[in-house]
C-alpha cells in the first residue's frame, strides 16, 4: 500500500480544492438520503428488464427490473461507510500504536517494528480478500476488520516516524522539564504536527478502501448478489454492455467520482 | 531515449509476442473444433473429472445412452442378468485403451472397482459384491437386485481407463480411455486438447482434434461465439444469446434439459406440512412471469415437477400450475389463517412468514428467490430470503431448521430417471429432493418400479408417483432449463444431447 | 567490499522480513479457512464431484478423507510441520501436488509481470521523455491528467475497456484465455498502463533534471560521439530513481495481478487463490497467497540489489519501501 509514493508531483492549490469537495459532499448526500427516497434496492419488476432511464427511474432498471438508482445510492452508502470506519479504525490503531512504539521504545518498539515490517509487505487486496472470503454469507464485519488490518501498518509507521523525531526534539525536552508530562506533548506537539499527513494518509485510504471493496465485489468474493455494491454492480451490468450500456457506466462514474474526489481534497503541502 | 509515441506501440506488441515465444506451431494446426464452457476442469479422475473426459469421447462407460436416454451399447457390446443379482457384460474383441493395450474384462473390472468406493458416485449406491473379469467380459455380483445398474453405467463416474492411468498411489496421472479420442494435454483448470486414436475399433471421427476451453465469465463466452474465437459455446446467458442471435455464422441450438428449479419444503413444518399452505405457495406464483424475466424465455415456466424431456415421467394430462391468487387466499383461509387489514395472514396470533435458503452458484437462483419473494408479499406472506453458501440446504434438511429451499435438481444423472426418482422422494428424504414427507403409495411404486415393472404397469406405477406429487407438491416446481449452445456456421452434423452423455463430435464434420 | 557487505545486510534484512510475511499469512489463511461460511467440506466435495452429486454423505466422506474433523490447531500444525519439510500437501479439489500446481501458476504470474514492466516502461518511459522534453506543454499536461486518472481507475476497469475497445470492437485480440500468444496482450497492457502513470512521472522528473545538468549541458554542444554518452548517463540516472520507485510499487503490481488474472482467466497465482478461496481448497488457498506475499518480498529484494548496483552510495537505502 505505497500509497505516498503515488502522490503525483503536481497538486491543485487550495483554491481548486472546491471542485472535488463539491463532488464528494453530493456523494456523501447521494449515499445518506438515496437509501431513504428510492425504492428498495431489491424490489424487482421483472416485466420492466433493462428499462432505460425516464423521468421515474432516472437510472432506469437493470437485468430483474430492480431500481438502478436505489442500488446505487445503498452501494455508494456501503462504500463510503465501510471505508470510513475502516479507515477510521486504523488511523486510530496505527496512530496509537505508533506513539506507544516511539514513547515506549524497547521490546515494545522491536516487537512492533517487526510485525508492520511484515504487514508492510503485504498487499492490502490480499488481505481483505482473505477476510471477505470469511464474509460470503454477507457479513461486513469481515470485511470491515481486514480493510482496517490492510491499512494499519501505514499509519504506525508515518506516526512512529514522526514521534521519535519529536520526543527527541529541544522543545520536549523542554517540556519535560517544565514537568507537563509526555501526554501534554503528545496533545500539544505531535497531534498538531501530524494532523495534516493523517488527514492525507487518510483520504489516500479511503480510496484504497473503496477500490478494493469494488475489486473483491467484481471478482465476487465475499459480498454475494443480490447485495448492492459498486463492484458487484459493474460485474453484474457488464454482460449487458450493448444492451444496456447506462447500466454498467452509473456504478463506474460513481466509482469514479469517489476516487477522484478523495484524491482531489489532499493539500499540496502533504503531496512531498 | 528518444522513442517517437506512434513507435511504442508495435514496438510493444512485438516486444510481448517476443516475451511469450510466440507459439505459431500451436496456431498452424489450427483445424481443431474449439469448444468453450464454463466449467472447469480439475481432476482426472473418473469420479471427479466431472465429465470431461466422456463427452469428449476419450473415455467410454459400459453403456451409452443415445439422444433419448435409451440405453444403447458404449463399450460393452451387450448385457445380460442370469438372476437380479448376476449381470455380465460383454466386451469387443478389438478395442484397445490408447496406450495400445486391449480392453480386457479385468482391466474394466480394476476401473470399475475403483469407483464403486467413491462415496460421490451412483455406482456407491449400489451393494456390489464382487466385479470380475474375464478375457472378454465383466461381471457384477449384486448383494441385492438392482434393475437399473445398466442405466447406473451410463454415469461418467464409471468410465473404464486402462491400468496405466493410475500412479502406485492410486491418482490417475494420465487419461488413457478406449474412445475415439486420445488427450493430448490438460491443462488444470482451464483446457483440454484431444486428438482422433489411429487404433479406435469404430469409423475414424471427421473432426480430428477437439479443444476444450473453460471460460467463466458468461459475456466473454458470448464474445467468443459471436467473434470466430470459438466453434461451441456452451451455457450462454439471455444476454449473450441476444449477441450471439444477431452475429452472422452463428446458431444457437438449445434443448431442454433435465433439470428443474423448484422449492424444497420442509413436510414437518407447523405451516408447511399442511398441503393446502403449499398448493396457496404455489398458487402464488406467477411462473411465466418469472421465467420471462429470469431466464428470458417464457415456456420454461414449470407446469410440473419434471420437464417434458423425461417423456416417461411427465404426464401432459395433469392440470398445469398456474397463479391464482383468489384460490392461493381461499386455500389459506381454508388452512384457518385469516387475512388481517394490512394483508398479512395470522393464526393464533402468529404471523404468517417463512424463510427462504438459496445459493449465488447459478446465477439465476438469487434472482428467482427475490421473485418469489415479490410474489409471495403480494399474497400477504413475509418472505427472509437466505443466499448463502449451497451447503446450508443440506444442512438445514438435516437439523430441520429448513423451511423452504430453492434449488436446482437434474432428473437423469444416470440415464434412466427412476434412480433419481427414487433418491428424491426415498421415504428418508434426500438433500435435493424432498423433505419430511412421504406417502405409503408413492412409496410402493417406487419399489415395484425398482424390481423391475415393466410396461403398461410401469406406466400405472409412473403415474402414481407423478400425480401424488403433483398435488402434494412436497417440492414446489418453478421453472425447467433449457441447455444452450452458440455453434459456428463452420461445424455440420451438430448434435445437442440434453443429457451431456458426450457432447457426440465424433459424428460431426467440418462444413463443405 | 562494502558492497558485499551491504549485499549481505539487504538479504539479511529481506529474509527476515520473508520469514515474518511467511508466517503472519499462514496465522491469516488458518483462521480465515476456519472460518469460511459454509461447510467446508461440503464445498470441497462440490468442485470435487460437482453440485449434482454431492450430498451430505459424499461431504462427510471427504471430511473423513482429509482429516477435516480434526481441531483447527492440529490441522495448522501439521500443514506447518510439512512445509517445513517442503511439502505443500496436495490440493483437496484436484488431489494434485501444490508445489506442481503452483510452479505452474508462478510461471504464468512471473510472465504476466514481466510483460506488464515492459509495458509500463515503454509506454511510461517514452510518455515521460515526450513530456519533459516539452514542459508545459498539452503532451505534458496530458500526461499529468493520465497519471491522475490512472491512480482512481481500479485495474478491473481498466481491464473492462480494453476488453471493450480491442476485443468488442475491433476484435483484435482475446477477452480471454491462457496459453497463446495473444491473449497474453490484454491482460499485460491491463497491468501496464496502470503502472506507466506512475513511470512517465518518474521519468519526467528524471529527465528535466539530468537535462539541466552542466554535464549534459556540455555533451550537449558535441557531435555524435557525445551523444551516446548523454544517452548512457540519462538511462543510468533514470534507472536510479525509477527502479526504487518500481521496487515501491510491487505490491501494487501483486494486487493487480489477482485482479487481472482473475479478469482474462490467465493461468497465475492470483486466478488460483480466488479459486482457491471459492472451491475451499485449503492448501492451495495457503500455498498461492503465501507465493503471493513471498513475491513481493523477492521483487523488493531484487530491487534493492539492482539500486546497490547502479549507486553503492549508501544514502539510496532509505529510500525503499
Amino acid at each position: 500500500m505505497s500509497t505516498l509514493s503515488l502522490l503525483p508531483l503536481e497538486s491543485r492549490t487550495r483554491r481548486r480544492r472546491w471542485v472535488p469537495a463539491t463532488i464528494l459532499i453530493l456523494l456523501v448526500a447521494f449515499a445518506l438520503i438515496g437509501p431513504w427516497v428510492f425504492a428498495s434496492p431489491f424490489a424487482q419488476d421483472l416485466s420492466r428488464y433493462l428499462e432505460p432511464p425516464s423521468l421515474t427511474e432516472p437510472l432506469g432498471r437493470d437485468e430483474y427490473g430492480r431500481s438502478v438508482v436505489s442500488r446505487l445510492a445503498h452501494a455508494t452508502r456501503l462504500s463510503l461507510v465501510l471505508a470510513s470506519l475502516s479507515v477510521a479504525t486504523a488511523l486510530l490503531l496505527g496512530t496509537t500504536l505508533g506513539t506507544m512504539a516511539a514513547w515506549r521504545g524497547g521490546w515494545l518498539d522491536s516487537v512492533l517494528r517487526g510485525i508492520s515490517e511484515s504487514f508492510v509487505a503485504m498487499p492490502a487486496l490480499l488481505i481483505v480478500l482473505l477476510f471477505a472470503a470469511l464474509a460470503a454469507d454477507g457479513s461486513l464485519w469481515a470485511l470491515y476488520a481486514g480493510l482496517a488490518l490492510a491499512q494499519w501498518v501505514e499509519y504506525f509507521r508515518v506516526v512512529r516516524a514522526r514521534a521519535a523525531l519529536i520526543l527527541g526534539s529541544p522543545a520536549v525536552e523542554a517540556a519535560e522539564l517544565l514537568h507537563l508530562g509526555r501526554l501534554h506533548v503528545v496533545r500539544r506537539h505531535l497531534l498538531p504536527e501530524l494532523r495534516p499527513l493523517l488527514l492525507t494518509l487518510a483520504s489516500l485510504g479511503m480510496v484504497t478502501a473503496i477500490l478494493a471493496m469494488s475489486t473483491l465485489g467484481f471478482i465476487k468474493v465475499g459480498l454475494q448478489p443480490p447485495r448492492a455494491e459498486l463492484g458487484l454492480m459493474i460485474t453484474e451490468a457488464f454482460p449487458h454492455y450493448d444492451a444496456a450500456p447506462w447500466l454498467a457506466l452509473a456504478p463506474v462514474v460513481v466509482l469514479f467520482a469517489l476516487t477522484v474526489s478523495l484524491l482531489g481534497l489532499r493539500r499540496k503541502e502533504d503531496s512531498r | 531515449m528518444r522513442i517517437p509515441a506512434r513507435l511504442a506501440a508495435p514496438l510493444l506488441t512485438a516486444a510481448l509476442l517476443a516475451a511469450t515465444g510466440c507459439t505459431a506451431t500451436a496456431e498452424e494446426r489450427s483445424e481443431a473444433l474449439r469448444i468453450v464452457g464454463p466449467f472447469e476442469v480439475h481432476s482426472l479422475d473418473p469420479a471427479t473429472s466431472q465429465a470431461f473426459f466422456t463427452r469428449l469421447e476419450v473415455a467410454e462407460t459400459l453403456v451409452g445412452a443415445d439422444i433419448n436416454g435409451e440405453l444403447v451399447p458404449g463399450l460393452a457390446t451387450e448385457w445380460t442378468h442370469e438372476s437380479h443379482t448376476t449381470w455380465t457384460f460383454e466386451l469387443p474383441h478389438d478395442a484397445e485403451f490408447h496406450d495400445g493395450t486391449p480392453v480386457t474384462g479385468d482391466a474394466v473390472a480394476a476401473s470399475l472397482a475403483k469407483v464403486a468406493d467413491v462415496e460421490a458416485s451412483p455406482l456407491s449406491a449400489i451393494g456390489i459384491d464382487a466385479i470380475t473379469g474375464d478375457e472378454h467380459s465383466v461381471r457384477f455380483e449384486l448383494t441385492e437386485p438392482f434393475l437399473t445398474l445398466p442405466a447406473t453405467l451410463t454415469h461418467y463416474s464409471t468410465m473404464v481407463l486402462a491400468p496405466s492411468s493410475w500412479d502406485e498411489d492410486g491418482h490417475v496421472t494420465d487419461v488413457i480411455g478406449s474412445g475415439p479420442y486420445q488427450v493430448d494435454h490438460v491443462e488444470f483448470p482451464g483446457s483440454i486438447e484431444v486428438s482422433a486414436y489411429d487404433g479406435w475399433r469404430g469409423e475414424a471421427p471427421a473432426i480430428e482434434r477437439l479443444t476444450f476451453q473453460s471460460v467463466s465469465r458468461p459475456e466473454s463466452r458470448a464474445l467468443m461465439a459471436a467473434s470466430d474465437q470459438a466453434d461451441i459455446v456452451f451455457g450462454l446467458e439471455p444476454a449473450g444469446r441476444q449477441r450471439v442471435e444477431a452475429a452472422p455464422n452463428v446458431e444457437m441450438v438449445s434443448a431442454l434439459q433435465p433439470r428443474t428449479l423448484l422449492l424444497k419444503v420442509n413436510g414437518d413444518h407447523p405451516v408447511l406440512g399442511d398441503p393446502r399452505v403449499r398448493l396457496a405457495l404455489s398458487k402464488a406464483l406467477d411462473r411465466p412471469g418469472m421465467a420471462t424475466a429470469v431466464l428470458r424465455e417464457d415456456d420454461l415456466a414449470a407446469t410440473q415437477l419434471i420437464p417434458p424431456s423425461l417423456s416417461a415421467w411427465h404426464d401432459e394430462a395433469l392440470e398445469p400450475l398456474t397463479q391464482d391468487l383468489d384460490g392461493a387466499r381461499d386455500l389459506l383461509a381454508e388452512a384457518g389463517w385469516e387475512q388481517q387489514s394490512d394483508g398479512s395472514w395470522q393464526r393464533d396470533g402468529e404471523t404468517l412468514r417463512l424463510s427462504l435458503v438459496t445459493y449465488p452458484d447459478r446465477a439465476e437462483l438469487p434472482a428467482l428467490a427475490t421473485a418469489i419473494q415479490a410474489a409471495f408479499a403480494e399474497l400477504g406472506i413475509g418472505l427472509d430470503v437466505n443466499v448463502t453458501n449451497s451447503s446450508e440446504i443440506p444442512a438445514g434438511h438435516a437439523d430441520g431448521t429448513l423451511e423452504l429451499g430453492l434449488l436446482a435438481r437434474h432428473f437423469a444423472l444416470v440415464s434412466d430417471p427412476l434412480v433419481t426418482v427414487a433418491d428424491t422422494f426415498a421415504p428418508e428424504g434426500s438433500d435435493w429432493g424432498a423433505m419430511n414427507w412421504h406417502d405409503d403409495e408413492v412409496g410402493a411404486a417406487i419399489t415395484a418400479l425398482l424390481r423391475g415393472a415393466e410396461g403398461a404397469e410401469g406406466e400405472e406405477h409412473r403415474r402414481t408417483v407423478v400425480e401424488a406429487v403433483h398435488e402434494e407438491l412436497p417440492l414446489i416446481p418453478v421453472a425447467w432449463y433449457r441447455m444452450n449452445a452458440a455453434v459456428n456456421s463452420r461445424v455440420a452434423d451438430f448434435v445437442m444431447d440434453p443429457l451431456e452423455h458426450t457432447w457426440r463430435l465424433s459424428g460431426a464434420s467440418w462444413q463443405q | 567490499m562494502t558492497g558485499i557487505r551491504r549485499t549481505g545486510e539487504v538479504l539479511l534484512k529481506r529474509s527476515g522480513q520473508a520469514l515474518g510475511v511467511a508466517l503472519a499469512v499462514s496465522i491469516l489463511c488458518f483462521v480465515v479457512v476456519q472460518r469460511l461460511p459454509g461447510d467446508v467440506s461440503y464445498r470441497i466435495a462440490a468442485g470435487r464431484y460437482g453440485y449434482d452429486l454431492v450430498d451430505n454423505a459424499a461431504a462427510a466422506a471427504v471430511a473423513a478423507e482429509l482429516g477435516l474433523d480434526r481441531p483447527a490447531w492440529q490441522q495448522f500444525g501439521s500443514w506447518l510441520a510439512a512445509l517445513a519439510q517442503g511439502d505443500l500437501g496436495r490440493s483437496l479439489v484436484t488431489s494434485r501436488p501444490v508445489g506442481e500446481e503452483l510452479a505452474f501458476y508462478l510461471l504464468g504470474t512471473l510472465q504476466l509481470t514481466g510483460a506488464a514492466l515492459l509495458v509500463a516502461i515503454l509506454i511510461g518511459g517514452s510518455v515521460g521523455v515526450l513530456a519533459a522534453r516539452h514542459p508545459g506543454s498539452l503532451v505534458d499536461h496530458l500526461a499529468t491528467t493520465w497519471v491522475a486518472s490512472v491512480r482512481a481507475l481500479p485495474p478491473f476497469l481498466l481491464g473492462l475497456l480494453l476488453v471493450l475497445v480491442f476485443s468488442v470492437q475491433l476484435g483484435w485480440l482475446p477477452a480471454v484465455g491462457h496459453g497463446n500468444s495473444t491473449s497474453l496482450v490484454l491482460p499485460a497492457m491491463t497491468l501496464g498502463l496502470g503502472l506507466s502513470g506512475l513511470v512517465a512521472r518518474v521519468t519526467r522528473e528524471t529527465v528535466i533534471n539530468v537535462w539541466s545538468s552542466s554535464y549534459v549541458q556540455f555533451a550537449h554542444t558535441r557531435g555524435i560521439r557525445e551523444r551516446l554518452v548523454l544517452l548512457r548517463h540519462v538511462l543510468r540516472n533514470s534507472a536510479v530513481v525509477l527502479v526504487p520507485y518500481l521496487g515501491a510499487q510491487a505490491i501494487l503490481l501483486i494486487e493487480g495481478v489477482i485482479v487481472v488474472e482473475s479478469l482474462f482467466a490467465w493461468q497465475g497465482l492470483g486466478h488460483a487463490l480466488v479459486h482457491a478461496v471459492f472451491w475451499r481448497d485449503i492448501p492451495m488457498l495457503q500455498a498461492t497467497a503465501l507465493a503471493l506475499a513471498l513475491l513481493v518480498v523477492s521483487l523488493n529484494t531484487v530491487v534493492d540489489l539492482i539500486v546497490l548496483r547502479l549507486d553503492p552510495r549508501p544514502r539510496r537505502a532509505g529510500a525503499l519501501a
